[in-house]
């Protein structure tokens, strides 16, 4: 057997007439291996959920193939191809209860009424609604149809777990509880689950890996730490880290002993020479013009720096967030400790080339991380 | 789904087809038999092809049927003109009752307003002939029998419940937090039911007098009992196609396509509107 | 303008859904109402905006009772959480709205909504049905509805909850800001403790129709009223162990896995009772095994949250234990590890009612802030 699970293979999805009607999924093409947790992430309407849609069946790929374990699926009726999903929208059974609800996916297995209870326990402990066992859907709130409708699914017997915005629904608190409950769940049992989510905490709690879309493509797909240490592009840079990453324009000019990049509002940041390499020196000479971004915790402040002024000091309990105004533009730094900053304060701000991404204004394609060219 | 196979389609094609066909049939039969006379619609078999004539609809416009041994003076025209002032009359007086009692209900929720509102939707389960006796009698004590204003006062039992159900639904569709944004923005009670409510339901609002119109202008009964001849819509007056020497197929058939002409067109124009306040309003209310 | 509420109850059929509410917001100050679905907000400021009645109780602004007084004459701007724009009327009609009912003349409507619609970062749109404006557009069209006329009491139920992650931050940095700027009284609700901490000079923890806790952001934090309230503030949720208080010639102290965790002096008093000591995950620190007072646990997996990075933990007991530190620090590998507790920043719940239990001398207890 081998190990890739799911693969997508150059799928395409349009609504309405091929290649005339809106173009939801573009080009996609992605390879999920056993035992994975992969989010796709993206603001409404990036093409995720139609994404896991074809995957399940309920929508008909336009172009591309799809294969789930080596066979390829994406012409069968959903109910051939094995995978169980999570609705969005709960549609659990109104006339059962919740437990059968859960059950229902077994019973056409070969379990036992007694095996079948205690996995149905097991999986409702799990997802805090044992309480709400015999109850009908209707009597349920959003939230707890949403968990019951997660049950359903995880409980089954399947290939692949597709879970469309399974917390979506959930209060604040039980949503991190669960996150790292049903993680355990699955890695225990080696399940592949694929998870759409527009919620980056969610999806960096859960994935292995991240695929982030816009706009139907597929921008980058990487362990959330790649993502965050190394964004693809401009778009994944400000989209996945909360705070999002702060964002420059610069224009560089390099000498034999500085590099210095000159921001707005006649901010200057000057490097000594050997903290870029030379590839990049020679590409951001190249490039003249750049976008830089910089995470909010990766600002530091110094004694002595590039003035900033302090808008808003907000106190998080275990962190602040502190907004700035910086080099004709805004700038977010997080501190982990409560900092008594106070609006109008001048403050000095240093950025370090290691904590810098340097982006192509024109592309948004990332140049460097950290000082290093890309590829 | 878009990869349908070819197949698919013409198979959905043919049944879409027999559909249609089963459904229109009739009335494309009615539509040649009033280019005809009476000979060759009774022929046997029967034939699509004749020659066309407009003497159906020449003597109807006349008011003068040609029958095989007599003329029949028929006010054809004037019913149609009953016809068409009755419906207008009786839709503009429901939708002015009607939408902003169903705003009432929808919004005001007071004691007994459910109650009330079934009610009025009762009157559409009573058989109308049970109705029409006892109003006969009365309309002829108070005088209002055989008058424009009796019927149209009469009609309100077609059209009012009918409104009200549809734009109920169609009011209680607009979220109440935009009604009570523009209070809270400065607005009275007033203001806001005319600048949003109004036009936030007006699709319901048009769809329910589309309706109304067309049931308005299908009644039969009440119009029988309760008016005479200078007061009756078509549907009464095609009775008098009936004649002892004989039915005149063809002029019926022409009567038929002249009275059906406007709701029909009316439906048509207003065909969206029609499927969503049905879907939407009607059964939601 | 100050708003005062006094024993407010609302009940919808059998439903009690506010019972006894009393709040006060001096003029030019934001009172956060924070809680749980269902608690309770949205009716709380649906009965301030006049818009339902309430049962018993009083409302009064500037000191006057608003009884019977309709919403469009109580002087109050609202932002909702579904934005409830008008949908037939473009972004302009709608920020005029409050405008247009004050019958101020054409030119003054428009000064009025450029200027708006300017600082709002929304004057390109102002031409578009709300159908065509992006959620956050949207959501800052709702406001600046709110704020056109310059109400004096601004009621902002959850107006964040449905805009993206990035623009609800760069929101939460700017709207209180913009919100001093007017000079309004504000009653603001959030679910989200982070909106609550960073907006209100106030926050009222509000559950089950019932005033839990009203507070600064600071008290709320470190001092939570009960095990209810520290829960729903913080990220990841605060840890909580069942202990027994015990006292020796040193100290009040607790056993945790066998191991000794000192407490404060002033805890004496609830020695020998069952408790719960609440420890939030950035106070529970990873230390060298030979560390005074080194609780072994078994770390099971790292989550990444936010700027944090999350450790799931495991004691002797089969406990749960979260502990959260800044991303980029070093932390421990999966399996063995041990954690010692920040005794100053630890809270001590009473077990069965679950309320906060103070140390006798406040004094001693130093909170680290």
């Amino acid at each position: 057997m081998s190990d890739v699970m799911l693969n997508l293979d150059a799928v395409d999805k349009f609504y309405g007439p091929i290649d005339k009607g809106v173009h939801a999924v573009r080009n996609l093409s992605m390879t999920v291996t056993r035992g994975e947790i992969i989010a796709l992430l993206g603001s409404s309407g990036c093409g995720k959920t139609s994404t896991l849609r074809m995957v399940a069946g309920f929508e008909a790929v336009s172009r591309g193939r799809i294969s789930i374990g080596g066979r390829e699926i994406h012409t069968l009726p959903p109910v051939q191809r094995n995978v169980a999903m999570a609705f969005e929208g709960y549609s659990l059974y109104p006339t059962v209860t919740v437990r059968d609800n859960i059950a229902f996916a077994l019973k056409r297995g070969n379990f036992s009424a007694v095996d079948v209870a205690a996995k149905v326990d097991e999986v409702a402990e799990m997802l805090e609604i044992s309480a709400i066992l015999d109850k009908y859907p209707s009597s349920i709130s959003g939230g707890q149809q949403q968990r019951a409708s997660l049950a359903r699914a995880l409980i089954r017997d399947a290939d692949l777990y597709l879970l469309d915005e399974p917390m979506g629904q959930l209060e604040p608190q039980l949503r991190t509880l669960l996150r790292g409950r049903i993680k355990a769940y699955i890695k225990e049992r080696g399940l592949t689950a694929i998870l759409v989510t527009h919620d980056q905490t969610e999806a960096n709690a859960l994935a292995d890996r991240i695929a982030v879309m816009e706009d139907g493509e597929l921008q980058q797909f990487a362990s959330p730490e790649d993502i965050k240490k190394s964004p693809a592009n401009l778009f994944t840079g400000t989209f996945v880290g909360e705070p999002p990453m702060n964002v420059f324009p610069a224009r560089t000019s390099i000498s034999e002993t500085t590099v210095s990049l000159r921001l707005d509002g006649d901010v200057e940041l000057s490097y000594p020479v050997d903290a870029f390499s030379a590839e990049l020196r020679t590409r951001l000479t190249e490039m003249g013009e750049v976008v830089l971004g910089v995470r909010p915790y990766a600002v530091q402040r110094r004694e002595t720096g590039s003035p900033a002024t302090v808008v808003a000091n907000q106190w998080l309990g275990d962190q602040s967030h502190i907004a700035a105004n910086f080099a004709a533009g805004s700038l977010v730094l997080v501190e982990h400790d409560r900092t008594q900053l106070v609006e109008d304060q001048q403050i000095a701000v240093h950025l370090e080339p290691s904590d810098l991404h340097i982006f192509n204004p024109k592309t948004g394609m990332a140049i460097s991380h950290g000082a290093r060219l890309v590829g | 789904m878009q990869t349908t196979s070819t197949f698919e389609s013409v198979l959905r094609g043919m049944a879409i087809t027999v559909i249609i066909l089963f459904f229109m049939f009739p009335i494309f039969w009615i539509f040649l038999m009033s280019f005809q006379t009476n000979e060759t619609i009774l022929r046997v078999p029967p034939s699509p092809f004749f020659e066309p004539t407009l003497t159906n609809y020449r003597s109807l416009i006349s008011g003068r049927l040609e029958g095989s041994t007599a003329t029949l003076e028929i006010a054809f025209m004037s019913n149609l003109y009953n016809s068409l002032f009755l419906s207008v009359t009786s839709v503009t007086v429901g939708l002015l009752l009607g939408v902003p009692a169903a705003y009432a209900f929808a919004r005001l929720k007071f004691r007994g307003s459910e109650d009330i509102a079934f009610t009025l939707l009762s009157f559409r389960f009573a058989p109308p002939l049970l109705v029409l006796l006892p109003l006969t009698i009365y309309f002829q004590q108070i005088g209002l029998a055989d008058t424009y204003g009796g019927l149209i006062w009469v009609y309100q039992l077609i059209v009012l419940p009918l409104i009200l159900w549809i734009v109920r639904g169609y009011f209680e569709d607009i979220p109440a937090d935009i009604e009570y944004a523009y209070r809270i923005a400065g607005h009275g009670f007033w203001a806001t039911f005319r600048k949003i409510a109004l036009p936030l339901a007006g699709p319901g609002i048009a769809a329910a007098g589309l309706l109304a119109f067309i049931f308005a202008w299908n009644n039969f009964i009440f119009a029988l009992v309760l008016a005479s001849a200078d007061k009756q819509p078509v549907t009464v007056g095609a009775l008098a196609f009936i004649t002892a020497s004989g039915i005149n197929y063809g002029q019926i058939a022409a009567g038929i396509m002249l009275s059906i002409a406007p709701t029909f067109a009316l439906a048509l124009y207003a065909q969206r509107y029609l499927v969503e306040g049905l879907s939407l309003g009607a059964v939601k209310g | 303008m100050s708003l005062e509420l006094t024993d407010l109850s609302k009940s919808f059929k059998d439903d009690t859904v506010l019972d006894g509410v009393s709040l006060h917001v001096p003029e030019g100050k934001t009172l956060v109402l924070f809680g749980p679905s269902g608690a309770g907000k949205t009716v709380l400021l649906r009965l301030i905006a006049g818009v339902i009645e309430p049962d018993t109780g009083q409302i009064k602004i500037s000191g006057m009772d608003v009884d019977g007084v309709a919403p469009e004459d109580r002087n109050i701007g609202m932002a909702f959480q579904n934005f409830a724009l008008f949908p037939h009327m473009d972004a302009h009609a709608n920020i005029a709205s409050p405008l247009t009912a004050q019958k101020q003349d054409k030119s003054a409507i428009q000064a009025g909504v450029q200027a708006l619609a300017k600082l709002l970062k929304i004057d390109h749109v102002l031409g578009h049905k709300p159908k065509e404006l992006s959620n956050g557009q949207k959501q800052r069209t709702a406001l600046a509805r709110a704020l056109a006329g310059k109400p004096k009491i601004l009621l902002l139920d959850d107006p964040l909850r449905n805009v993206d992650a990035k623009l609800r931050f760069e929101m939460r940095l700017e709207l209180p800001r913009l919100l001093s700027d007017q000079n309004a009284t504000v009653v603001y609700v959030t679910q989200d403790y982070k909106e609550a901490m960073a907006f209100g000079d106030e926050i009222a923890v509000i559950n089950g129709g019932v005033v839990q806790q009203i507070g600064t952001p600071e008290q709320i934090y470190l001092t939570p009223a009960n095990v209810e309230i520290a829960r729903l503030f913080g990220d990841p949720v605060i840890n909580f162990l069942d202990v027994t208080p015990q006292k020796d010639a040193t100290g009040v102290f607790a056993l945790i896995s066998d191991k000794r965790v000192d407490l404060d002096a002033g805890y004496s008093h609830v020695v020998g009772q069952d408790c719960s000591l609440g420890i939030r995950p950035e106070s529970v620190l990873f230390v060298p095994e030979d560390h005074p007072g080194a609780v072994p646990v078994t770390v099971e997996a790292e989550t990444p949250l936010n700027e944090k990075t999350v450790n799931l933990c495991l004691t002797a007991r089969g406990r749960e234990i979260m502990a959260s530190r800044p991303s980029g620090t070093d932390g421990p590998a999966i399996g063995a590890a041990f954690v010692t507790i920040e005794a100053a920043n630890a809270l001590l719940f009473d077990k069965l009612t679950g309320a906060l239990i103070e140390p006798t001398d406040i004094a001693v207890k130093g909170k680290v802030a």
